[in-house]
């Protein structure tokens, strides 16, 4: 065994180990490594940082694909979308490395870009010392617009490492706690004869006695919030203005040249894989479309049915979209297929003989939990002393951050398989662009008439509905291509094409005097090249 | 020899215009500066290095009152120049109510340039021999920038282009979709440096020449007997660059500067013209930036041409509810002053009165910054004979009578690589759009004029009234009214909506202060308390033309200092004992 051999199979040694030995969410710099070590054993794959957020932290971009990437129609999977989703880095880590070693062969047909963490300024919070559900990125931020930034954040008063809630046991409170589950707390109904006990807030101090608690801390602006469409103006994690952060501008800078872009996967709260959008009439006709348009409707159908037969939408969670978030972006303003799940979502605990099914949402998750055997799934409530409220009973608890959107870990790798196959059914029906049923006619002494069938071969469209309207999808261009010694006596040298659906077909013909070879050529970036050539 | 001859001549005529230049030699025409430090000609347009060559003079010149400054690169990486100027002697300059201007976001229409650029050099050529100026500059900063568009401008001046062209920045986009950028552009055929109009001789065109006037073709009409020579227009001068069967179809850009804006942004489908993202285009980022960091711009000008209109948003109909009462009424009471102070310019609201599009200028400004901003469309055929009732042809007579044939390319033969025999001519690109010289400098001071009459009405703030009144146990209360006697508040009310400038702070120093409150009724006593910092009570509106009143309860001192701290109101204190 040479000394190469050996390294190698060290490598694959110490590769086996890190997967068998991953039990946990990776941080920044295990995502990064696992990316460094994709990017150095794949000659398919190409690791590049498409910048540095403000916090210092790289969007990494891992490209795979068999030849140029440009040259292959193309895929975007983004996660990390939203800062308190690991699982969304997981799966799109697991999918490339899934991609690149068991799935090579898709790879000469279909490029994929991948963007494992877009939020990596916020999950790292996920590791800090003090956890909690962060969504900005390390951009300061005036989160309730008072002139003061971070003036006022969370604080960790029970010591856990977690930022839960806060009960306060008071007569004008509106909370009470849950009959079929008292460690949660709900709104009372005073029409339903209910008393509001106590009140409910985010862990911490009022440190600027505003009266408002935790309302200004790291802040940040939220990856998913920054977009333009539906953009939720002067609310906090927006931003100033759509695309306000550096890493937003690069991803985008990045986009809008990849002109074989066809679709776009993002790993969010988003969902329109589960259940597909819906078209409404108002909204698709006015000119700022607020709805799925009917072609892309039907397209977005097909998508779902396949997702549900790996992914069933048992219990999936309401995936509407909140405004300026990537998916949104996606679809309405870059015209491309844009999917989006969260990937994984808790099932209903639907009860045993032991134990009945709790009807509160929450409470269910931890009946879930429980019986899936995720543990401390609730942090008990517990009594502290609170500066702020000096003369009432203050307790910390509640459901512990992360778990209703991150599975166990050990779910992981399955989940990505999945997404995978999903995807790898998505590469199967992409567009592609053939010439076909070629036919020549000689119409008189040199003078022949060509006729030719421009199919899409694929299931998919060339072009959305909303992707036509977009100058961002470049136009179907198909060129006869002749020499000095002919002539085109009918048809067009150039001519353009708005869009051929799916296994769809357009005749195209051109009468041409003189002899010899004339090439005809239909190009799309998102779909490809077909070229014939014709002796005539 | 020939060379020494030439130097002669040169030094002469240097020393004849140096003489005509000194003090004794001039009499000053009331309301423009005389003798002036820097000499600028106003009746001809500058490129993007002309106008950055006047900046730096006029910042040389005025050390005292200019701070020049690059805001950025644009797209082929010119400067960005921005001169901020005040009377830097008094107060800190980026703390005092800040108006900010500029010119040319479309390229070709490049008044806004030499306008911005005469508006800097009479605030410095006036700044201590006109009052109205030199009290101006003590409280309030003008930030101009001549040229927001300067790849472009100078791509309008200086290849050929007609008056309309390139409008664009310089960033290449693919117009036709066949991924070529920018590749099938005007040809200049007959070399007049404009591109003029091609028309063509047909037994079935649609169009004759006017028998009074041959540079004017006439359309026939349904009716007509036509006996004469037919004509076809064939377009705009150009050929087939790319062999694609189509002429000019992918002109430099096109993408409109103007669609860039962060409020309300839409894609290029729901209006034409919008780039990829808000503020995706260099030169709008730059002043993007800059606006953001610079929360003390109280109000905003922008210059565009032409047609003779004071603009004010809503750019979009959908964005109707953005703009309310109170702030409209602000609005009109400027741009009303503006229609007496600029003749043949109506005040207009851009949705309704020229085209209803997302992310302008001026809706980023006052949409997402709370700014009162107006866009000038500068110059209208008015200008021309000072008369309303002339049509469009107005511009054939003008073209005779005042400008003497100058900027019209008569009609000559061209031999077309598609159409075959053509003739091409017409109104050369700086006709129609782009004032005359000779009326270029009037323009410049009427639209200035305007300018500072707004920039007059941004937030002009003092303490007024301050009682001390002793309570029981030695407690004092101090009461301070804070006045704004200008038109505009220090928040506009999109402003209030959204909380996006902070409040006003008024702090009082120089006792211990135990309560804060803000006196809503003097007479019955009606007051709200702010209990957190009572020494620094939290205003989220000083009004326009009114007043807001605080209270604090002191313990000791006996001069207090009272401080007013607004973003866009400036910084104002009093002291009282």
């Amino acid at each position: 065994m040479n000394q190469k051999s050996l390294l190698s199979l060290l490598l694959v040694c110490s590769l086996c180990y890190v997967t068998i030995a991953q039990t946990e969410y990776r941080n920044e710099q295990q995502v990064t490594a696992a990316l460094k070590s994709m990017a150095s054993q794949h000659s398919e794959a190409q690791l590049t940082s498409l910048t540095k957020t403000v916090g210092g932290k790289d969007i990494w971009m891992l490209t795979l694909s068999d030849g140029a990437p440009e040259s292959h129609p193309g895929i975007a999977i983004m996660g990390g979308v939203q800062g308190d989703h690991l699982l969304g880095t997981e799966i799109a880590l697991n999918m490339a490395e899934n991609i690149v070693t068991n799935h090579p062969e898709v790879l000469q047909k279909t490029t994929f870009y991948i963007f494992p963490n877009l939020s990596p300024d916020a999950t790292a919070q996920y590791f800090a010392a003090t956890q909690f559900a962060r969504h900005g990125n390390a951009t300061k931020t005036d989160d309730d617009r008072d002139g003061q930034v971070n003036e006022d954040p969370f604080e960790d008063l029970n010591g856990d490492g977690v930022i839960t809630m806060m009960r306060i046991e008071d007569p004008t409170g509106i909370y009470k706690m849950l009959e079929e589950d008292n460690r949660i707390m709900v709104m009372s109904d005073p029409n339903q004869g209910e008393r509001g006990t106590y009140d409910l807030l985010t862990e911490g101090m009022d440190n600027d006695k505003d009266g408002d608690f935790n309302e200004d801390g790291l802040g940040g602006v939220a990856f998913n919030k920054n977009f333009t469409f539906n953009f939720p103006y002067f609310t906090p994690g927006a931003g100033e203005h759509p695309v306000s952060q550096v890493e937003h501008r690069a991803l985008l800078d990045f986009l809008y040249t990849q002109w074989n872009l066809y679709a776009i996967l993002t790993f969010s709260d988003e969902n329109n894989l589960s259940t597909p959008l819906k078209y409404n009439k108002s909204g698709a006709s006015k000119r700022v479309i607020t709805s799925i348009l009917e072609d892309d409707e039907a397209i977005n159908a097909m998508l779902s049915e396949t997702y549900n037969k790996l992914i069933p939408n048992t219990n999936a969670p309401d995936g509407s979209a909140q405004g300026g978030s990537a998916f949104e972006w996606a679809y309405f303003h870059f015209g491309r297929l844009a999917m989006s799940t969260p990937g994984w979502w808790p099932q209903k605990f639907e009860g045993d003989s032991i134990n009945k099914a709790p009807k509160n949402e929450t409470a269910n998750f931890l009946a879930y939990a429980e019986a899936e055997g995720i543990k401390n799934a609730f942090i008990p409530w517990q009594e502290i002393q609170h500066p702020d409220f000096p003369n009432h009973k203050v307790e910390v608890g509640g459901i512990r951050p992360f778990l209703m959107k991150n599975p166990p870990y050990a779910l992981v790798d399955s989940i990505a398989i999945k997404h995978t196959d999903f995807i790898l059914k998505v590469a199967e029906m992409q567009p592609e662009l053939q010439l076909v049923n070629l036919k020549q006619e000689k119409v008189g002494a040199n003078l022949t008439r060509i006729t030719v069938d421009l199919h899409n071969n694929g299931l998919l469209p060339t072009h959305t509905e909303m992707g036509e309207k977009s100058r961002w999808m470049r136009k179907i261009n198909v060129y006869l291509k002749t020499k000095n010694n002919q002539q085109l006596i009918s048809g067009k040298p150039r001519q353009v094409i708005e869009k051929i659906d799916g296994d769809d077909t357009i005749t195209l013909s051109w009468l041409i005097q003189g002899s010899g070879n004339v090439t005809v050529e239909a190009t799309v970036p998102q779909a490809g090249t077909a070229t014939k050539t014709i002796n005539l | 020899m020939k060379k020494y001859i030439l130097t002669t001549v040169c030094v002469l005529v240097v020393f004849a215009f140096a003489k005509a230049q000194s003090a004794q030699d001039i009499f000053q025409a009331a309301g423009t500066p005389s003798n002036p430090k820097v000499n600028v000609a106003f009746n001809q347009y500058y490129t993007a290095e002309g106008l950055a060559a006047i900046g730096k003079k006029i910042a040389d010149a005025h050390p005292n009152l200019v701070k020049r400054m690059s805001i950025g690169k644009s797209t082929q990486g010119r400067d960005i120049w921005m001169l901020a100027i005040t009377d830097y002697s008094t107060g800190d300059a980026d703390r005092k109510p800040g108006f900010y201007l500029d010119g040319n976001i479309h390229s070709n229409e490049i008044q806004g340039g030499e306008i911005s650029t005469y508006t800097a050099w009479y605030l410095t050529e006036s700044f201590g021999n006109v009052p109205y100026i030199t009290e101006m500059l003590k409280d309030r900063v003008f930030y101009i920038v001549a040229t927001i568009n300067p790849d472009a401008r100078n791509n309008y001046m200086k290849e050929p282009n007609t008056g309309s062209s390139p409008r664009a920045g310089m960033i290449p986009l693919d117009d036709d979709s066949d991924g070529l950028f920018d590749e099938d552009g005007y040809d200049d055929l007959d070399g007049d440096g404009s591109i003029t109009q091609m028309r063509r001789k047909s037994t079935t065109g649609d169009y004759i020449l006017d028998p009074r006037d041959p540079r004017k073709m006439i359309r026939i009409q349904p009716d007509d007997v036509i006996t004469g020579q037919r004509y076809e227009m064939l377009g705009r001068e150009g050929i087939d660059n790319d062999g694609d069967g189509q002429i000019n179809e992918d002109t430099p850009g096109y993408y409109d500067p103007n669609r860039d804006w962060g409020w309300k942004w839409q894609p290029d489908y729901v209006q034409r013209g919008a780039y990829k993202y808000p503020f995706s285009a260099p030169e709008t980022r730059a002043v993007a930036d800059f606006v953001k960091a610079h929360p003390n711009i109280a109000g905003a000008q922008s210059f565009h041409n032409s047609g003779g209109m004071i603009l004010r948003g809503p750019g979009a109909e959908e964005d109707v509810e953005t703009y309310n009462r109170a702030d409209v009424a602000i609005y009109d009471a400027i741009g009303k002053k503006g229609e007496e102070l600029l003749p043949g310019y109506n005040y207009l609201t851009v949705y309704k009165d020229l085209y209803s599009v997302f992310g302008g200028e001026l809706d980023w400004f006052y949409g997402g910054r709370g700014i009162y901003t107006f866009t000038n469309e500068i110059f209208t055929g008015f200008a021309y004979y000072k008369d309303k009732t002339r049509g469009r042809d107005q511009i054939y007579d003008a073209g005779k009578d005042l400008l003497l044939g100058d900027g019209f390319t008569p009609f000559k033969a061209y031999n077309h690589p598609t159409y075959g025999e053509v003739e091409i001519g017409g109104f050369k690109k700086n006709v129609g759009r782009a004032t005359p010289g000779f009326m270029l400098e009037e323009e410049a001071h009427r639209n200035m004029v305007f300018v500072f009459y707004h920039a007059f009405h941004m937030p002009h703030l003092s303490v007024g009234d301050v009682t001390v009144k002793s309570l029981p146990n030695g407690l004092k209360e101090v009461t301070a009214t804070i006045v704004n006697d200008r038109l505009m508040p220090t928040h506009a009310s999109q402003d209030l909506k959204y909380n996006i400038e902070r409040p006003d702070y008024i702090t009082l120093s120089g006792g211990t202060v135990l309560a804060g409150m803000i006196v809503k009724d003097a007479d019955f006593n009606v007051t709200e308390e702010q209990k957190n910092t009572p020494e620094t009570i939290h205003v989220e509106n000083i009004p326009g033309n009114s007043t807001v009143m605080v209270r604090w309860i002191v313990k000791g001192g006996n001069t207090f200092k009272i401080k007013v701290d607004s973003a866009k109101g400036g910084v104002v204190e009093k002291s009282v004992k």
